[in-house]
């Protein structure tokens, strides 16, 4: 029969299944290519993959569909891995924002480029080449022109009204393509018969700021919540019933579940009973290097043939 | 026996028959039914059917009709020539089940084994013939698995018809020696001349009987392998013999229905132990928590990259 296949990682590609936004591959007007840059993450801290469109004018965000057990056909090869990589637009204020909250700490105005200054990450100056970039700054900083230098201060005021806009707008855009956001849906595949119309306005705000909360940090996020005047949500943990604990009280225990004898003061554990003298010699039995009884009825791990 | 049927798409099953007899359809008749190619790791498996007036049944006999195993192929030839020529009282049908079918089935998501595979052909075949008119009062198998099993079965489908199941039914009862040279005709003569749909360039013919013992067929398998797709369609992919050359030849191809450890498998798709839903949670609110993906990406299955 077949023997057990082993799985080994993916190796590296030196190519990719991607769907990418017609701007990317209009490199018409200028004259770098676009490319792939490593970029931080507002809402993880880490490194995430991004893509600057040719001439740095515009930030995408790279997304993969992976699933197992998917493989491509491309032409006449094989691609192993079935992943699908979307390269999407994206508002590069969302990646400049974590920058600017830092240098806003300070209280003062700056000129940009040198807030966006990051050692890990030096290709972040490249996001001020946007065209969006230095146009919406005022969304979330305050600006000040002295003579031809522009200088900009954090504002959380701003970040907010902006932020609150774009979870608005995110509903429009939620309620248009008709995506479930009701709390009992599981899964986006799930058909519904009936159209969800339980899915009232507040279940719509919170999966857009959870949305949202992709791409802002933590603590923005749970201050948008605040500016939506959305409640927090109790954790689920919360909201399930606390393990039971026995009460160490003299008192007789209420009826409703019987536990009494548990309780009752003349309850205590039976010392563990004495071992025969056989069962002590067997104890003493050198086991090292012995498998345990149990892995005999374990399925066997067959090592893969080379 | 013309071919052209299968040979247009040999990816898929086929039914070749004769014009039923007019006799067959006013008197009545006995069938006997046979396979041929049941083991082989190459070629389809084809199953046959002959039915003939219970008063011919003697005829038939001077026809000197065999089990075809104990003929050459050319003594076959002659006696399916014979039985075409007897065919104002003989009819005959096949029922060729080409190698992809049988890959298929037996390898898809619900397993369709080759015998519940064979029974539904059989039966299939007798449904062929008494849709057609044949006035059938006697139905003669040879066995695939416990033959009373079977013999209940067939009775069970065909109320009114005394069906014998036999293991060497195709030496013992003339119709189905008979229903055994159509079948092994129409095999031997697809297997000659299989049009292979792959683009192999000038294939190599010389692939012996087909039979996975026959040293000729092994050399033809190791010849053929693909790394990538295997083997032609005309190799039964669900015969152990293709599959440990695969594993041990090509590239390894992890489906989502394999099988695999229990712990292993759990382990490799994140599931917590059932043991984790009864401790009470980990003490207060976690900060250690890590970013958490929302659900509009996670059930669309996409996440961020951080390298390409």
């Amino acid at each position: 029969m077949a023997e057990k296949k082993k799985r080994t990682p993916n190796v590296q590609n030196d190519s990719w299944v991607v769907i990418a936004a017609d701007s990317v591959i209009d490199t018409q007007k200028h004259d770098s290519d676009p490319a792939f840059v490593r970029l931080r993450n507002p809402s993880t801290d880490a490194a995430s993959l991004y893509m600057l469109g040719s001439g740095d004018v515009q930030l995408y965000e790279v997304k993969a569909f992976e699933e197992d057990f998917h493989s491509w056909f491309v032409g006449q090869t094989v691609q192993r891995d079935g992943r699908l990589l979307f390269v999407t637009p994206m508002d590069p204020l969302y990646l400049i924002l974590p920058y600017l909250i830092k240098s806003g700490k300070e209280g003062k105005f700056q000129p940009v480029d040198q807030v966006m200054m990051d050692e890990e990450f030096p290709a972040c100056s490249r996001l001020l080449s946007c065209t969006r970039s230095l146009a919406s700054m005022h969304h979330i900083a305050e600006e000040k022109e002295v003579g031809s230098l522009k200088f900009h201060r954090y504002s959380q005021e701003k970040t907010m009204d902006w932020l609150k806009k774009k979870v608005e707008r995110t509903v429009t855009a939620l309620k248009k393509r008709n995506i479930s956001v009701g709390e009992g849906v599981k899964s986006s595949t799930y058909v519904r018969v009936k159209s969800e119309s339980d899915a009232n306005e507040e279940d719509y705000l919170r999966y857009a700021h959870g949305l949202i909360s992709e791409y802002i940090s933590e603590d923005l996020s749970k201050a948008l919540l605040k500016h939506l005047q959305l409640p927090e949500l109790t954790s689920p943990k919360e909201t399930e019933p606390p393990t039971k604990k026995r009460k160490l009280s003299d008192n007789p225990v209420e009826a409703g579940e019987d536990y009494t004898k548990f309780n009752s003061a003349d309850f205590a554990r039976k010392p563990p009973k004495k071992m025969t003298a056989a069962q002590k010699s067997l104890a003493k039995v050198d086991k090292t290097g012995m498998k345990p009884m149990s892995s005999f009825f374990s399925p066997k791990v067959k090592a893969e043939k080379k | 026996m013309d071919l052209s049927p299968f040979e247009a798409d040999n990816s898929v099953s086929c039914r070749l028959a004769s014009l039923i007899p007019d006799a067959c359809k006013t008197e009545d008749c006995c069938l006997g039914i046979d396979e041929a190619g049941r083991g082989p790791v190459l070629g389809p498996m084809v199953y046959g059917i002959c039915f003939c007036p219970l008063s011919k049944k003697e005829e038939l006999k001077g026809l000197k009709v065999a089990d075809s195993k104990t003929l050459t192929e050319a003594q076959r030839e002659n006696l399916f020539q014979k039985l075409e020529e007897a065919k104002s009282y003989v009819g005959w049908a096949v029922h060729i089940l080409s190698p992809n079918t049988i890959s298929t089935c037996m390898l898809q998501r619900t397993k369709y084994n080759l015998n519940a595979l064979s029974h539904d052909t059989a039966i299939g075949l007798v449904q062929y013939a008494l849709d057609n008119g044949v006035q059938l009062k006697e139905v003669f198998v040879d066995t695939v698995g416990p033959a009373d099993k079977y013999e209940a079965k067939l009775s069970q489908l065909f109320p009114g018809i005394e069906v014998t199941v036999r293991p060497k039914a195709d030496s013992l009862f003339p119709i189905v020696s008979a229903a055994s040279i159509c079948a092994k005709v129409a095999r031997d003569r697809v297997v000659k001349g299989w049009n292979f749909a792959e683009d192999l360039g000038e294939v190599d013919a010389d692939y012996g009987s087909g039979y996975p013992n026959d040293p000729k067929t092994k050399a033809w398998l190791l010849k053929y392998l693909d790394p990538v797709f295997g083997y032609p369609q005309f190799v039964r992919f669900s015969w152990s013999t293709a599959q440990t050359l695969m594993d041990s030849k090509a590239v390894t191809v992890h489906w989502d229905d394999d099988e695999e450890d229990g712990e292993k498998a759990a382990q490799r798709k994140n599931n917590r132990s059932m043991l984790s839903y009864f401790s009470a949670p980990a003490g207060g609110n976690d900060q250690t928590q890590t970013h958490q993906t929302h659900r509009f990406f996670t059930e669309r299955r996409l996440k961020s990259l951080n390298t390409l």
